[in-house]
């Protein structure tokens, strides 16, 4: 409701109406409906969505009004000055038990089979207001047709989306939602009359990145999808609330759940408006499978002679108490290490940092595995960018959004959303730069596609825009030019290849914009220069004044990322954070600190030996296999914690199952910095335990405690998270380098690696419904290029780099239109990071066809 | 493609008429049938690569109207008003004198691709009931006999 | 002496005179009933072991949505649904522990697809407790049906669409 406020219709900013006798004063522009629910009164809804524009379909809603001949529907009536409402005279039960009678004429009586009994609302209304007879006598309206899957006329729209025609009471939420909210064009409305009908769209499945919202939001059993169909009836299931584990912003979740079998059945959402407005990512939904599947590892496992038997976890203990304490006495505490995921919750982090510095005095931990070539410490502008405080909801006011070296819908699908809502609500201006056209596109004003490798100079491109049109007025911007390259505008928009007038219109923009967001996302992250980009960006903030205007960030990818930072996990912490954990550890380890990378590194030098990894799999995320692969095999002891077996998992000594994110209590950071409590849902299924008992289990053995009480291990992190991370951004304009940029002979195309928009991760190839929606892995490239190779859709491609090949099948894009493909990196049976190379900025590649 | 280069750039000049592209899909819809004589899926893709616009889109508006045929209809198009005047005036009389002459069933097509019956609902013609639409004439205070008389000039055209 | 010849008197006279009932219920009809060989009928409401209907095509009436579990006041019907090869919804396990059912026949009564019924059958002693949880097989009426002497209530057709039974 928060969207209409302050709308420039003039005059006073509120309205004063009554309703049932009370007063309400609301801001203007406030519909009848949302006036009365501020103050308690409960109007009925089908077609009313908090988050969509009204509609008035369903007049389920009607409400009488003084001076109106008729009733009129609450969700369309804008509330007015002194406006007499009535919400439960006998016009207003006669209306609705009308209206109501003729949403029954043609819904079938088969609650009993419909997955929505229960939980229904045409079900729930027509028990409060509807009649208990109909005056319909003759033949209800039945949808058939040749596909139909089943008798009851049930129909699969998609991967796992079942469509049932004849429950549908044409409320359009669905249709509305998909096109107005998610921007996706699959679903739609034919015919009309009684035999309207909602349907994919021609020859489409209904596969969006959203489509299980399509489902929560059916008021009736029309919609409902497969993970749920048939299990269970929803009045015998217990729910928790808890927090997505597979993205950065933290979506708020319930798990409806069963007790004795200790089993979820569904996740649905718990709306937020600071946070996710009550939309779900399918990858946030059909998720909680990860934990759910049965392929799950039951026991410790412990190599033996090569091979990995199950053992019980004592043996395990012992086994991981004696080959660290042998690596210890022998070469030294430092020469452990330690890799922890993004995705773990605060404790297990934070119990994983504190056990590798106090028991070992290692400063040799990370919680980042798949970034090339990362910065050692925190002394750089790259941090300073990823450390700046960031809303997601101060997307919604904005009136400039530029997204940059990002694809929102691949990587933040929450921050997707809001951007399209800010352009629907507030028509936002929004620019796109993207190395490669993206999805994001379709609400942006400019979409900017640079060439591959020419990111810091675009952004000098705009900054030199600024300049050289006279747009801001920043004191020392003749600073400026010196420290950039090129020095004219013409220059830097040849060598990134946009348009010059563009860059100029997207300068005027960022200059002009009261509120702008800046959003720099997984391409900066991922890239070998990244400092460099962020030197770039570090500049344009200064020169527009983009933080005090509003926000520029770059979003941390995963569920815990922030809190990872903010805890410590990182070699080098913050100076404040540093100065705060030695004295809650009266002091701290002095060795050389090492991140993931020169972990490797030193592996490979036999200079680290033993090695905890816990949740994470360097083996299929890092930017280059082999070498990890190589790094891993020369340790004397390796264990991992996983809640399957991986490609990690395989070189293991010691393999400990680890609980997931439903099975424990935990406390997540999202990327605006924000704290959440996840609540237990399960009790941990087979011998697996979260990773904070894990390693209190550990270190128990090596007769350290970690904790004295959980009370104590809570008061400490409590203490970190109150010291402020935000690193202070640099005075005046910094030097932006050049980088050096490889150009492979004979590999012509950019390789980028991404996330499929239903995957996130190593984990989420395990879950079922996601993987109805993408089980392999495709290369996704331009129509045209895919033209220029003679190849069509689903072809087997040989994507080759000068060090592997990989043989996927091909997908056209929708969106891309240069010399990029794009790969996913969520399967195991193509592993895409083989043809990366981690010193490399650029991936070239080469494609052919595979011969049938 | 299956429309053809007339009928695109036709449907390329309304898109510049209208503010929004979206404007042009009932226009489009409108030239796409004059050309193929129906609308199908592939039709709609057509016109929406032509106007960029979702398939979706163009699909929900074709199906609202039920004046563009969904599948291949004869060469004349037969609607025949069988709302209340025309009703009043004999129209389910003539419905099935022209059934009985055509050898076909409401919603069927003569087995020599000529004519294809429908009924339809009011043509606003309402004063000189009952009447009917053949392809984009209408024919009015209709009878028997002048029923069989416009067959037989039509099959005489064919 | 005297009183000797009275017990004899007492004796011959009087215990024939007491046989005389039992000769008296000798020639009337037995009040009960050779049991294990001979059922009592009982009323025709009465409430005995469960039993699930079937259609008249042997598909299974119960559709598995859970309202006899939710109305069982003993919580004593366990079930799960799934999908049969139609995509029609049908319980994959149906369970009632007899030993907790209190046979109060609300099942019966919520039951929307009159699948269940509440039989004549009162013989289910068993020797162990893990016998007493019946399952859908054990109670569904065989099929085709041997007799039909529980039905009580005018069996309506499939009525999904308000249109007939479509098989």
């Amino acid at each position: 409701m928060a969207d209409k406020q302050n709308p420039e219709t003039g005059g006073q900013a509120t309205v004063t109406l009554t309703i049932d006798g009370l007063t309400v004063t609301v801001p203007r522009g406030y519909t009848v409906l949302e006036a009365a629910r501020s103050i308690g009164i409960n109007i009925p809804t089908f077609c009313w969505h908090p988050k969509l524009k009204p509609v008035g379909a369903c007049r389920i809603c009607y409400v009488e009004i003084e001076k109106f001949p008729k009733l009129q529907v609450s969700c369309a009536t804008v509330a007015m000055d002194g406006m007499v409402v009535h919400t439960n005279t006998d016009q207003v039960k006669n209306g609705r038990r009308a209206v109501l009678e003729f949403i029954l004429l043609n819904h079938p009586l088969d609650c009993p089979t419909c997955d929505k009994g229960g939980e229904c609302d045409l079900q729930n209304l027509t028990f409060a207001h509807g009649l208990d007879d109909s005056r319909f006598a003759f033949q209800k309206y039945r949808f058939v047709d040749d596909d139909m899957t089943t008798t009851f006329d049930d129909k699969r729209i998609g991967p796992e989306i079942i469509l049932n025609r004849n429950r549908c009471i044409l409320c359009y939420k669905c249709v509305r939602a998909n096109k107005e909210a998610f921007g996706e064009y699959d679903l739609g409305a034919y015919e009309r009359g009684n035999i309207t009908e909602i349907n994919a769209a021609p020859g489409r499945q209904v596969a969006n990145p959203f489509s299980g919202n399509l489902v929560e939001i059916c008021p009736v059993g029309a919609l409902t999808n497969t993970d749920w169909r048939y299990k269970i009836r929803v009045w015998l299931t217990k729910t928790t609330p808890s927090i997505c584990n597979f993205s950065s912003s933290g979506t708020n979740i319930l798990f409806y759940k069963e007790d004795h079998k200790n089993k979820i059945y569904r996740v649905t959402s718990r709306r937020n408006d600071d946070i996710d407005d009550g939309w779900l990512a399918d990858i946030t939904r059909y998720s909680y499978q990860v934990i759910t599947s049965d392929e799950r590892l039951i026991k410790p496992l412990i190599k033996k002679e090569g091979k990995q038997v199950p053992a019980t976890w004592e043996e395990a203990l012992e086994v991981i108490k004696k080959r660290l304490n042998e690596i210890k006495d022998k070469k030294g505490g430092v020469c452990i290490g330690g890799l922890a995921s993004p995705s773990l919750d605060n404790a297990s982090l934070y119990s994983f940092a504190k056990f590798l510095r106090r028991t070992f005095n290692s400063n040799k931990l990370d919680y980042r595995q798949d970034y090339r070539m990362l910065p050692k410490d925190t002394a750089n502008n790259y941090s300073i960018l990823a450390s700046q405080p960031f809303k997601i909801a101060g997307i919604d006011d904005s009136d400039v959004i530029v997204t940059f070296a990002t694809d929102l819908l691949r990587e933040h699908q929450n921050e997707y959303l809001r951007v399209r809502k800010a352009f629907n609500f507030k028509k936002a201006r929004i620019f796109v730069a993207n190395p490669y056209a993206v999805k994001t596109a379709d609400v942006a004003e400019l979409e900017m596609v640079y060439k591959v490798g020419t990111d810091e100079i675009f952004i000098n491109a705009v900054c030199l825009a600024a300049l050289e049109e006279n747009l801001v007025a920043c004191p020392d911007r003749a600073d400026l030019k010196k420290k950039i390259k090129p020095s004219s505008l013409k220059d830097a928009a040849e060598q990134c290849g946009v348009a010059p007038e563009t860059i100029k219109i997207m300068a005027r923009a960022l200059a002009e914009g009261k509120k702008v967001t800046f959003i720099a996302g997984e391409l900066l992250t991922r890239c070998r220069d990244r400092e460099i980009i962020a030197s770039a960006l570090c500049n344009l903030n200064r020169l527009f004044g983009l933080n005090r205007k509003g926000q520029i960030a770059v979003l941390a990818r995963y569920a815990n990322s922030m809190g990872a930072v903010k805890l410590g996990i990182s070699p080098e912490p913050v100076p404040a954070l540093k100065k705060e954990l030695e004295k809650i550890w009266s002091g701290l380890p002095d060795t050389e600190a090492y991140n993931t990378d020169t972990m490797l590194v030193h592996m490979k030098k036999e200079e680290i030996n033993g090695f905890i990894i816990m949740g994470a799999n360097p083996v299929m995320l890092y930017p280059d296999r082999e070498f990890v692969k190589e790094s891993l095999e020369k340790l004397d002891f390796l264990v991992v914690c996983d809640l399957y077996e991986t490609e990690t998992t395989a070189l293991a000594d010691v393999v400990l199952p680890l609980a997931g994110w439903a099975e424990y209590a935990g406390d997540y950071i999202n990327l605006e910095g924000c704290r959440q409590h996840a609540e237990q849902a399960l009790k941990p299924r087979f011998e697996a335990y979260p990773g904070y008992e894990i390693l209190e289990m550990i270190a128990d053995k090596f007769e350290k405690k970690l904790f004295s009480s959980t009370e104590e291990r809570e008061s400490e992190i409590d203490r970190l998270l109150k010291v402020d991370t935000t690193l202070p951004w640099p005075d005046g304009f910094v030097e932006v380098k050049t980088a050096e940029i490889e150009i492979e002979k004979d590999y012509p195309l950019a390789l980028f690696l991404c996330d499929d928009p239903h995957h996130c991760g190593h984990l989420t190839e395990k879950a079922n419904s996601l993987v109805n929606f993408c089980g392999e892995a495709y290369i996704e490239m331009a129509e045209e290029q895919a033209r220029a190779y003679n190849l069509n859709e689903g072809d087997s491609v040989r994507l080759e780099s000068p060090i592997g090949k990989i043989i996927v099948p091909l997908k056209i894009s929708e969106h891309l239109d240069n010399q990029v493909v794009l790969v996913p990196r969520n399967f195991t049976s193509h592993p895409v990071t083989s043809l990366l190379m981690r010193k490399r900025r650029i991936d070239w590649v080469r494609i052919s066809k595979v011969a049938e | 493609m299956i429309l053809n280069d007339e009928a695109i750039a036709k449907i390329k000049e309304r898109v510049g008429l209208y503010p929004q592209s979206k404007s042009a899909i009932l226009p489009a819809l409108t030239i796409a049938y004059h050309q193929v004589g129906y609308l199908n899926d592939k039709v709609y893709k057509d016109i929406a690569d032509i106007i960029k616009v979702p398939c979706v889109e163009i699909a929900e508006a074709a199906t609202f109207y039920t004046m563009f045929p969904k599948e291949p209809v004869g060469k004349y198009l037969i609607q025949v008003c069988h709302n209340i005047s025309c009703a009043l005036l004999g129209a389910d009389s003539l419905i099935s004198y022209l059934e009985q002459k055509l050898e076909i069933k409401k919603g069927e097509t003569t087995r020599d691709n000529l004519f294809t019956l429908v009924t339809v609902e009011c043509l606003g013609s309402c004063a000189t009931a009952p009447m009917m639409q053949i392809n984009q004439d209408y024919y009015e205070n209709l009878t028997r006999e002048k029923v069989d008389k416009i067959i037989e000039e039509l099959r005489a055209k064919a | 002496m005297k009183d000797i010849l009275k017990a004899i008197g007492r004796a011959v006279f009087k215990t024939p005179l007491g046989f005389l009932v039992t000769l008296k219920y000798i020639f009337k009809k037995p009040v009960t009933l050779d049991y294990p060989r001979k059922k009592k009928p009982m009323a025709p409401r009465y409430r005995g072991k469960h039993y699930l209907e079937r259609y008249d095509d042997g598909t299974e009436r119960c559709v598995c949505c859970g309202l006899c579990a939710a109305a069982c006041p003993a919580d004593a019907i366990y079930m799960e649904p799934e999908e049969n090869e139609n995509g029609e919804r049908r319980a994959k396990i149906y369970e009632i522990n007899l030993l907790r059912c209190i046979f109060c026949g609300f099942c019966e009564e919520a039951c929307p697809e009159e699948a269940i019924f509440l039989g004549q059958e009162y013989e289910f002693s068993n020797y162990d407790r893990n016998s007493f949880i019946y399952t859908k097989d054990e109670m569904l009426v065989p099929h085709p049906r041997k007799d039909n002497p529980f039905k009580r209530i005018i069996r309506r057709v499939r009525r999904v669409y308000g249109v007939e039974d479509t098989k």
